[in-house]
């Protein structure tokens, strides 16, 4: 039983960075269509942050706002420059156009920075754990998930009463008719990627305080593992893409753990089968988003 | 008649390249994608090595060395193309990328053009089983590792162990021929887990192994880099206490900036820069040149492969023909490289180098040995 408790508790913290992850693509993409593959590379920057602030000596509580803050940077110059010119392209564009920008930052990184992971100072905190009854729970893990409750119930605040908020969800429902309204399109759009360039912000300070390096290839597996999961939950549903996080993250979790040892060098193809199955009984994702009118054939 | 006659010199000026005065050497390696943290270091290395034989004179005081570098963006296919422009252009040695399957990939080339081929610091026994006589290997073997780990775990009185290991590459087997190793020598194996690379979360091993009873004396792991870290320090967390046991992918400055998690953690790599050692001075040059030491030991893996090519143009009388290179190659024996003394002769490709046992302590690397391993306990290499 302490042992399924303990499992539990790692596959809520893995399932809550894959819901802020799931969260920031499902942001811009409610608000423009767009499936922002240059998402991770958000995290990369974010991370590199941390580890030029470990070289100078920053504490490490400051240099996580600065982490912060540079992703979310990122995030609104990567809309002016690369997506505003093809914003009313096809989706198929755009998608081409974040798998660009992915590349050039990675090679970038590769070049200016360095080919090899540069180690980020993490504090030792981080590496400790603390015993509940007959659980032992890492630092870190606690801090994963008091996290994603933090940045939920500030993203549900935010969406339900700020002006933006509700202005980002009323583009979601029909863009047109929210312009109609007095709505400026550039701002909600810049503030989808602001947002999401805040959750990446947060969800690679939790991802590099695991890993304590960063590498110019970094974002792929995240932004992978948040397509898996905005897909699972519903693509454009914002509470679609928090459930899907939490499944994938419980699916893997509980697969790693009670999946027979011969059975564990297949544990990601069973994982996907999973979610496909979950795909074929709710083919719009599990809390499929209103806007979603699509009609399949 | 005049064509006659260009042809003709065309013909005789490419029967004799250049007069011998030096040696082409082509590079098809990683430059960008997921193989370059291991291929430019190597090729800074490379880079050393060239700069400093050419400003004595080139190879031997009179054969330069002439680099024709290309990236093959970790690509399977790229390699095989690169290699193929490599050969068109009539080089004499081929630098392959540093993971096995690149490598693999461009054998057909080589084999085919008879040149032959070092990869950067592929550790597999099985790429130049499979490459055949025209591919060199430039690392110490994983068998040959893993060999030197389990032996020490042994030696050390761990009578039982775990290993996690990842199918995705060869490198990553490694742990494979330390069970076989540990439990020839009379340890026990408890159990086993696999990961795939770049995963995050190890958080459901750590806890698996956490709940075993007895727990187990030694964990062996040939993970890397960035899932490394992330592994040790779910093990940790989750209150594992045992010996950890690593390979050379972990040689690297994050290891030693992990703090508490990683002390007393020990891994097998390519060199230990004792006093006085060729790998000292090495890393002196390289800092001279780079204005910074060297992340890795890597680098060095680099000025080894060229003092390889340049032993054997030496002995193959300043010949720059791809066959007598590589036969020349097959039968070096002892050659100092910057990180061990290398040699080809008796193996198929992969060279017999010196192991080194690294442990964790204050941050820092100690040296705990350099020791060969008993030949009759090296693991067949296999295919996985």
């Amino acid at each position: 039983m302490d042992l399924f408790l303990q499992q539990t508790v790692n596959a809520f913290a893995l399932g809550g960075t894959y819901a802020l992850l799931a969260l920031g693509l499902a942001m811009v993409f409610s608000t423009m269509g767009l499936i922002n593959f240059a998402h991770g590379e958000l995290m990369t920057i974010a991370g590199y942050i941390l580890m030029a602030c470990g070289l100078a000596g920053v504490p490490f509580a400051f240099s996580i706002l600065l982490a912060i803050a540079a992703a979310v940077l990122a995030a609104i110059v990567m809309e002016r420059i690369a997506f505003r010119p093809v914003r009313n392209a096809s989706g198929a564009t755009m998608l081409v156009t974040s798998f660009a920008v992915s590349m050039i930052l990675q090679v970038l990184f590769q070049n200016f920075i360095s080919a090899r992971s540069q180690a980020v100072l993490v504090p030792e905190i981080l590496s400790e754990s603390v015993r509940f009854g007959g659980l032992v729970i890492g630092v870190n893990k606690i801090a994963a998930i008091v996290t994603t409750i933090v940045m939920l119930i500030f993203l549900d605040r935010f969406m339900k009463h700020h002006r933006i908020g509700i202005a980002m969800r009323a583009a979601a429902e029909d863009f047109s008719v929210a312009r109609l309204m007095g709505i400026r399109a550039n701002t909600v759009i810049a503030g989808a990627f602001a947002l999401s360039g805040f959750l990446a912000g947060v969800a690679a300070v939790l991802w590099v305080s695991q890993r304590a390096s960063v590498d110019p290839l970094m974002g792929f597996t995240p932004v992978l593992k948040a397509f898996i999961a905005a897909i699972l939950g519903g693509l454009g549903s914002l509470r679609g893409a928090v459930a899907g996080g939490f499944l994938l993250g419980f699916i893997e979790i509980y697969l790693a753990a009670y999946l027979p040892s011969g059975m564990q060098e297949f544990r990601d193809p069973i994982a996907l089968c999973l979610v496909v199955l979950v795909l074929i009984f709710r083919p719009n994702g599990l809390i499929p988003s209103p806007a979603l009118k699509a009609e399949k054939v | 008649m005049n064509k006659l006659l260009i042809s003709t010199l065309l013909a005789s000026a490419m029967a004799f390249p250049a007069a011998a005065e030096t040696l082409r050497v082509g590079v098809a390696t990683a430059q960008t994608g997921a193989l370059a943290p291991f291929d430019t270091p190597v090729i800074d290395g490379i880079h050393i090595a060239v700069d400093e034989i050419n400003e004595a004179g080139g190879i031997d005081g009179k054969i330069k060395i002439e680099l024709l570098e290309k990236d093959v963006r970790s690509d399977a296919a790229q390699t095989s193309i690169a290699t193929q422009e490599l050969v068109d252009e009539g080089v004499s040695v081929i630098v392959l990328p540093c993971d096995a399957d690149p490598a693999l990939a461009a054998i057909g080339v080589v084999t085919e053009a008879q040149i032959p081929a070092i990869s950067t610091c592929a550790s597999s026994p099985t790429l130049p089983q499979i490459g055949g006589d025209y591919m060199f290997a430039n690392f110490p073997g994983d068998n040959v590792q893993a060999t030197v780990s389990a032996k020490w775990a042994y030696d050390e009185g761990h009578r039982s162990a775990y290993i996690i290991y990842s199918p995705d590459t060869q490198y990553t087997t490694m742990p494979l021929y330390f069970a076989e190793v540990f439990e020839k020598l009379g340890g026990k194996m408890l159990g086993e887990d696999t990961h795939t690379i770049g995963q995050q979360d190890f958080s459901a091993i750590a806890t698996r192994i956490a709940a075993l009873d007895p727990q187990p004396d030694v964990i062996m792991t040939s993970t890397y880099e960035p899932d490394f870290p992330s592994m040790l320090k779910a093990l940790r967390a989750a209150g594992v206490e045992s010996q950890i046991i690593g390979s050379d992918g972990i040689d690297s400055p994050t290891t030693f900036s992990l703090g508490a998690v990683a002390e007393g953690l020990v891994f097998t790599t390519a060199g230990h820069p004792t006093e006085g050692s060729p790998l000292e001075a090495f890393n002196k040059t390289f800092e001279e040149v780079n204005g910074k030491a060297p992340e890795t030991v890597f680098n060095a893996v680099g000025y080894d492969l060229i003092k390889v090519i340049e032993a054997a143009v030496i002995a193959a009388d300043g010949s720059t023909d791809a066959q007598t290179l590589r036969d020349a190659i097959a039968n070096l024996e002892n050659v100092q490289g910057a990180t061990s003394m290398i040699t080809y002769k008796g193996t198929d490709g992969m060279p017999l180098r010196e192991v080194s046992l690294i442990r964790v302590k204050d941050g820092g690397r100690e040296l705990i040995g350099q020791p060969t391993p008993d030949a009759s306990l090296i693991p067949e290499p296999r295919v996985q």
